[in-house]
């Protein structure tokens, strides 16, 4: 490809086809948007969470106790995930729409699509950055309780084996650096909602619709096998039929896929191989998703 | 020849409403051309295109038919928008930046860094008297410190053509003059300038030529002098003329000795008059 085909030279000043600067610049701004709006604030509620679920417990025994605050723990970092990818992403586009910020935005040197990729990227910043707090927070929580249920056990008089028992049951349900992966797994998803909640936030006509849809879309996906077997069940397998389906296969995505976090929450093994899967899976959907938001928005009149 | 900073050729633009057939066209078949270095204003009555016509010029809209180029570009292509300054009517920006984050920004997004970009905002801060509130957040800014924080986001990378949408909607009387004053600096300093606005006054204070549109058509354009002078009249500015000199103007200005013409030409109406006239005859036109 030639230096002219790939860098227009306007007087003066260089204008890039595609500016990964210029991404990156909507997406910091994005972040700072998000930050000052105080989104943060809910880390206070999860901590908070944590602590009641921590101390407030009627769990029979401490294997019990430290699987529950992982469950609870875990289950608010997956819902803060997804929620907020939708209702950060649902009011961004929007509100510039309204605001008139687009207008002095796209005006400039910016194409659509690094706008696009600008706004997402801001989302999923914060969501890193929050998943990585409330993970941080959530291990130390679990680590304090599993050394304090290890110390209990530790009672004079009694049966090494059986000491070892307790504390090796209190290990198996205590912290686990896998951890880590589920909370990997909640991100990816919330990745993959943000990228619907952009598709719809392009040609939706109020942040509401957008955040209703979106959140049907992702409930939808979570029954995205037992969806399809029924379909494939209940009626011929026809042409028209399986087109249908693939054609819901790769409008609502399946966040089933991702249902492994809990499996891992709970103590269960996994397939290193499964995270490569998984992030490749992400990226696919991210691709169709972006792209057909560029196709809606391209030509969008404001 | 000067060079066209903005050349509409023909344009059309048409939006489609409801399900239907139905459709409005909000410009028809509407030319004009601004030249590089003058001010030239785009007036005309609420819905009559002037703001669509704007979003045409600076690729926010595709025209459904014609063509609209800045500096020989097509308003689609992104080396035009790099031309482009745009000061939208009743701007708002991200009201959680400072004015100087703000200006940042837009800065970044036109490829500024560094000294260069630091160096900018320190000057367009100046320039718009905004520098003791730089600091601030835009949330805390009068309507007035807004239009003027968004005049210097639009000149951020130095474009040659700056475009004002009602640059002052909504401002008061001393904000207003402000404004004015930037403009007539901008123009000062050589920029192009391109603004819509149904301020009359402030229009025909500022701007070299101006366009009058209703109802998506162009129905005059010229030299602002030109347009407001009335042929069918004449004028004369006598000095010590007595009422009997009036009666008879011609021959005892020549016979009278003490009399003097200071004066002949033709007189002028105000913008604002020449605007409201050919927008009842047009109104008329289709009421009728």
């Amino acid at each position: 490809m030639s230096e002219e085909s790939t860098t227009l030279q306007a007087p003066g000043r260089k204008v890039p086809y595609f500016s990964p600067v210029r991404v990156w610049t909507i997406t910091m701004s994005t972040v700072t948007q998000l930050v000052r709006m105080k989104t943060f604030y809910f880390l206070l509620a999860f901590a908070l969470l944590l602590l009641a679920v921590g101390n407030v417990t009627f769990a029979s025994s401490p294997a019990q106790a430290l699987s529950t605050l992982k469950k609870v723990s875990f289950g608010a970092i997956d819902l803060f995930a997804w929620l907020f990818a939708i209702v950060a992403t649902a009011l961004l586009i929007p509100r510039d729409i309204e605001d008139r910020t687009l207008y002095t935005i796209l005006s400039k040197p910016v194409r659509r699509i690094e706008y696009l990729l600008g706004k997402l990227g801001g989302v999923l910043v914060v969501i890193a950055i929050s998943l990585g707090v409330m993970f941080v927070v959530c291990s130390i929580m679990i680590l304090w309780q599993q050394i304090g249920f290890i110390a209990g056990e530790q009672s004079p008089g009694r049966p090494k084996e059986e000491v070892e028992a307790a504390v090796a049951l209190i290990q198996k349900n205590g912290f686990r650096l896998e951890l880590a992966v589920a909370a990997y797994a909640s991100f990816l998803k919330a990745a993959v909602v943000a990228s619907v909640t952009i598709l719809l936030s392009t040609f939706a006509s109020s942040s509401l619709f957008t955040i209703i849809i979106s959140i049907l879309v992702f409930l939808v996906g979570h029954a995205h096998t037992m969806a399809t077997n029924f379909w494939l069940a209940e009626t011929d397998n026809s042409v028209a039929v399986q087109l249908v389906l693939k054609l819901f296969k790769i409008v609502i995505p399946n966040f089933q896929l991702f249902s492994f976090s809990e499996g891992i929450v709970q103590g269960a093994a996994f397939a290193p191989l499964v995270i490569w899967q998984i992030t490749g899976v992400t990226l696919g959907y991210l691709i169709v998703f972006l792209f057909l938001s560029l196709l809606t928005f391209v030509d969008k009149e404001f | 020849m000067s060079e066209n900073a903005v050349e509409v050729s023909h344009l059309t633009k048409v939006f489609r409403t409801g399900m239907g057939k139905n459709y409005v066209v909000a410009v028809d078949n509407l030319s004009f051309n601004v030249k590089a270095g003058e001010v030239y204003g785009l007036i005309g009555p609420n819905g009559s295109g002037k703001s669509t016509t704007m979003k045409v010029v600076l690729g926010l809209m595709a025209a459904s038919k014609g063509s609209v180029k800045v500096f020989g570009l097509d308003s689609g292509d992104l080396r035009a928008r790099n031309e482009i300054g745009f000061l939208p009517e009743n701007p708002y920006f991200y009201k959680h930046l400072s004015g100087a984050e703000t200006l940042k920004f837009y800065g970044k997004l036109c490829g500024l860094r560094g000294s260069e970009l630091k160096d900018r905002i320190a000057e367009l801060l100046k320039m718009v008297d905004l520098e003791d509130a730089a600091k601030r957040r835009l949330g805390g800014y009068s309507k007035g410190m807004l239009q003027r924080i968004g005049l210097a986001q639009s000149l951020i990378q130095n474009p040659r053509l700056v475009i004002l949408d009602e640059p002052t909607a909504g401002v008061d009387p001393v904000g207003s003059r402000q404004i004015r004053d930037l403009i007539l600096k901008l123009k000062e300093d050589g920029y192009t300038v391109f603004l819509c606005s149904h301020l009359l006054e402030q229009v025909q204070e500022v701007c070299d030529r101006v366009g009058i549109i209703f109802r998506g058509r162009m129905r005059r354009e010229g030299r602002l002098d030109e347009l407001i002078q009335i042929e069918s009249q004449t004028a004369m500015t006598l000095e010590n003329a007595s009422p009997e000199l009036l009666a008879k103007i011609n021959e005892l200005v020549k016979a009278d000795g003490s009399a003097e013409v200071i004066e002949q030409g033709h007189p002028r109406t105000t913008l604002e008059r020449l605007f409201i006239q050919i927008a009842s005859r047009n109104q008329k036109e289709e009421n009728s």
